[in-house]
């Protein structure tokens, strides 16, 4: 052949790639993966990583959904039940279509881990050789002992009745929380290595003593005292937390005929339902505005549907029994002004009293600390946080639950347990001086929330405290989809017995529900950042952990852009 | 960096020369995912060929063969013949333009490689301008957009020529618009393109240019992704020339993605509505054309 003819004369053909070029240099901001802490998961109080669990949930992957709430809460299938979910009233959903369902995907998520049997995980810390002893196994001192077990501490629960579960048992009636669902949380927290032991009452004597034997001592006792209304012919008047712990030892007698219920609490609600199931006729008699009564809303609808009436902006008088029931005298109350504690108080209206008329009448205003030594002190040399109060001195006693935190709610008490093991923990490793900055550390964005996981190191710990908002998530991604329905006991239905009036959600459903969630802040493994990198930096790492090659990344923040959930963000390159 | 990672980048290297947040790398990496690595592309004179890397480098690990800005089609065409006479029928040969590619300087040898419906995929990257020369208008750039060549109030006075209506009246076996904000759809086009052989397919891909047009590099594909949402650019195929299908109907005004661009920043409201009224109408013709497929395919079908 010609030798200008050669193909190769003719044909330039490259052969070495544009790798060489570092187009990286050309870049002045850079991408970073950086996971954010979803406004749910800062607002529950039990501080459950609900975007992963809804992610897992999503995926069909049902028993790795209920270890990872385990992590923070070992009462998914109670708090499924009987949480008062603020997380959904933080989900960023809402202001797409409706908020996901936490509350009744938990609930889903933990029938799962019952039906399966599942064992809790294994202490996640090094044994240390400490032993706690706790007053009290209500879900704050079950809580307590969980917790301390998984940092390696072991813990005793001394439960002055025959059974544990406090407040959950003996508070909640069973067509909100069947008693077997609150047995086998209970035994499988008992399986993981926290021993209950049953009627050993406590008081400050046997305080003393096991405050002695053990590193420390945790009182969680609730709270016991039922609240007096202080009006005259109050000896009239039946203490409708007693009257709940009758019905549920079966002991109650069965109420008929027009009842009132006084109060407009979580107990109010409960008592007046129960009276209800009993075949009575309830009507709750409140001092407020029913706007402003405390009890959770999806109950008062619940109880109203079910035919519990209520009377707002009236305030008993007296009370004065007779032969054929009660009669209430009874004070209409008029809105006022907000008082200190942020609520509208109620100032007698002009109208004189009113008398009404009950067969019997029930007070339902909540209870107080039983004991004085159910609480810390006020003069006690403790560390005072926003759960618990850990009061210093040989030996070292700490208060959870109810009595010390500033909300009264299973989710709170949860967290009580949670962050009094923390505390435990941090003292016995590091000493008093570490407490503090240890319970400061795990909190979920900006807190009350506190995790377990981020106190142990896990992934969680590496997330950065901005809240992600609605404006954070790219909606270009997500299409309006309804809220799943919670399938419920038609009300006339729930009204006629103690059958759980709220059921589980269908797997098809929780599924979808699951599916629905912005997962915000969180890499789900979308593959958007990667799909769209116009130069293919973006590397998957083990476990679908991705990074960007930052030899060539020009830095044009697509990714960033088109990350639906908020992991990503630009920084500016350092020089 | 982690030793466990998967540094899996399909059939392109990193390093091309493009602008950050350029449509057009993003475009390639979609298709050669529908294509893949049994391809060879022909590229004429255009941004991706500078992309495609400058001797002796190259941005892909499939063969390229860089043209003449008028020759992409009949090029394509020739590598076709040459591997059929090696008898090669595996490799599919993809012509990959730009809108003056195609539109202008490269319409005369793409009609007529479509009228002898030669076995090659005619793709159009289009970003609306010369990009590569320096954002001059071309028959692709839309009514009202201001470019090098028609600045200030000279804003561009004429309507986006229809290539896809000029592919259809050659009765190609199959047409379709793609937008790489859409991947799942913009790649499984690429595969049926693939699979489809023996005659003439074209795709004409939507591919946003952020230094041309005046926008963000990281809003690359948030733009692209309102281009279809406003029906500006609707994604539809159209098979032999007859039968047209449309794949997503927009839901959003032209405002939304006319605004958000330098190059329509001087739009009045009236401008824009004249606009919508135009996108509506041309939105209509093709549910028209798509009517009146499924009216006769009706037809067609024996009664069962
Ligand atoms: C015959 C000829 N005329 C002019 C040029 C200069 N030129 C190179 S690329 C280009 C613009 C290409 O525009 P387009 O096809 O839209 O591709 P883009 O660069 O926008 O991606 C021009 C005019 C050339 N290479 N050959
Ligand atoms: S969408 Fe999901 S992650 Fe985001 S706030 Fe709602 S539940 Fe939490
Ligand atoms: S785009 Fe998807 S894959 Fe990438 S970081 Fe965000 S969630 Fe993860
Ligand atoms: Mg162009």
């Amino acid at each position: 052949m010609i030798a200008s003819l050669r193909p190769t004369l003719l044909f330039p053909v490259s052969r070495t790639s544009t790798e060489a070029n570092r187009t990286g240099s050309w870049r002045f901001v850079r991408p970073v993966y950086r996971f954010k802490t979803a406004p749910c998961s800062a607002a529950c109080p039990a501080g459950i990583d609900i975007p992963t669990v809804e992610m897992l949930a999503s995926r069909g992957q049902i028993h790795d959904a209920w270890a990872h709430i385990c992590r923070e809460n070992p009462f998914p299938a109670v708090c499924g039940r009987v949480c008062f979910h603020p997380c959904e009233d933080a989900c960023n959903r809402a202001e797409l279509d409706a908020p996901i369902a936490i509350n009744a995907l938990e609930r889903y998520i933990g029938d799962a881990g019952l039906a399966a049997c599942s064992p809790l995980v294994s202490p996640a810390a090094a044994l240390l050789q400490r032993e706690v002893a706790i007053v009290g196994a209500g879900p704050a001192g079950l809580a307590a002992g969980y917790f301390l077990t998984q940092l390696g501490i072991s813990a005793e629960i001394f439960e002055s009745t025959e059974e544990p579960g406090g407040v959950l048992r003996w508070g909640i009636p069973s067509y909100r929380l069947p008693k077997a669902v609150l047995a086998a949380e209970i035994d499988r927290i008992a399986a993981a290595g926290v021993k209950i032991h049953c009627n050993r009452p406590v008081n400050p004597d046997t305080l003393a003593e096991m405050a002695a034997r053990y590193d420390a001592v945790l009182v969680g006792a609730g709270l016991a005292a039922p609240l007096r209304l202080n009006i005259s012919g109050e000896a009239s008047i039946i203490d409708g937390l007693a009257f709940l712990k009758q019905v549920q030892a079966g002991s109650a007698p069965v109420a008929s005929g027009e009842v009132a219920v006084i109060g407009g609490g979580n107990t109010a609600i409960d008592v007046a339902r129960t009276l209800l199931r009993q075949g009575a006729r309830p009507t709750i008699v409140y001092r407020r505005r029913r706007q402003d009564m405390p009890a959770f809303g999806h109950e008062i609808a619940a109880a109203e549907a079910e035919g519990v009436r209520i009377v707002e902006l009236m305030a008993p008088v007296s009370a004065a029994a007779d032969g054929n029931g009660v009669r209430m005298t009874l004070q209409p109350m008029r809105a006022a002004e907000v008082g200190a504690d942020g609520r509208v108080r109620a100032v007698p209206a002009k109208q004189p009293p009113q008398e009404m008329r009950f067969k019997a009448v029930f007070s339902g205003i909540g209870a107080g600390v039983a004991e004085p030594w159910h609480r810390p002190a006020d003069e006690a040399d403790a560390i005072r946080l926003s759960h618990c109060a850990i009061c210093r001195g040989t030996p070292t006693v700490g208060y959870i639950g109810d009595p010390v935190t500033a909300e009264n709610s299973v989710a709170h008490a949860i967290g009580s347990g949670k962050q009094a093991a923390i505390a435990l923990h941090a003292l016995f490793t590091e000493g008093p001086e570490a407490v503090a900055p240890a319970v400061d550390r795990c909190r979920v964005g900006p807190g009350p929330a506190l995790s377990m996981e981020i106190y142990l190191n896990g992934e969680r710990s590496r997330r950065n405290g901005r809240v992600v908002t609605f404006a954070d998530v790219n909606t270009d991604y997500f299409l309006r989809a309804e809220r799943c329905a919670i399938p419920a006991l038609a009300p006339a239905a729930a009204a006629n017995g103690f059958e759980e009036a709220v059921a589980t959600l269908k797997p098809r459903d929780a599924l979808a529900e699951a599916a629905r969630c912005f997962n915000c802040g969180i890499c789900n493994d979308c593959d958007n950042c990667r799909i769209f990198c116009p130069e293919q930096t973006i590397l998957v790492g083990e476990g679908g952990r991705r990074s960007v090659d930052l030899d060539y990344c020009k830095g044009c923040g697509i990714c960033t852009v088109e990350c639906p959930r908020c992991a990503m963000d630009m920084e500016e390159e350092s020089a | 960096m982690s030793e466990s990672i998967n540094a899996d980048r399909g059939l392109t290297y990193p390093g091309n020369l493009g602008c950050p947040g350029c449509g057009a790398s993003i475009a390639i990496n979609h298709a050669l995912k529908g294509l893949g690595e049994k391809t060879v592309l022909v590229i004429p004179a255009c941004c991706f060929a500078i992309m495609a890397g400058p001797y002796p480098m190259t941005a892909l690990k499939v063969p390229i063969l860089h043209t003449a800005f008028a020759t992409a089609a009949v090029s394509a065409a020739g590598v076709r013949a040459g591997l059929d006479m090696q008898g090669d029928t595996e490799t599919t040969v993809v012509a990959w333009a730009g809108d003056g590619g195609t539109f202008d300087i490269g319409i005369q040898s793409l009609s007529g490689t479509a009228e002898r419906n030669d076995d090659i995929i005619f793709v159009c990257y289009d970003n609306e301008a010369y990009m590569n020369t320096g954002v001059q208008r071309s028959s692709a750039t839309p009514y009202g957009t201001r470019t090098t060549t028609t600045p200030g109030a000279g804003w561009k006075r004429t309507r986006k020529k229809n290539i896809m209506e000029i592919m259809a009246a050659h009765r190609i076996p199959y047409a379709a618009t793609a937008n790489i904000a859409f991947p799942d759809d913009f790649i499984r086009k690429f595969a049926k393109a693939r699979e489809m052989r023996g005659g003439t397919r074209f795709i004409h891909v939507f591919s946003s240019c952020p230094t041309g047009w005046g926008v963000a590099s990281s809003l690359a594909i948030k733009i692209a992704r309102l281009a279809t949402r406003s029906n500006i650019f609707p994604l539809y195929e159209i098979e032999n020339g007859t039968d047209w299908t449309l794949n997503l109907e927009g839901d959003l005004p032209v405002g939304d993605y006319l605004g958000a661009q330098g190059r329509f920043r001087h739009l009045t409201p009236e401008d824009l509505e004249q606009i919508q009224q135009e996108v509506d109408a041309d939105l209509a013709l093709i549910q028209e054309r798509v009517a009146a497929t499924r009216v006769r395919k009706a037809h067609l079908k024996p009664e069962t």
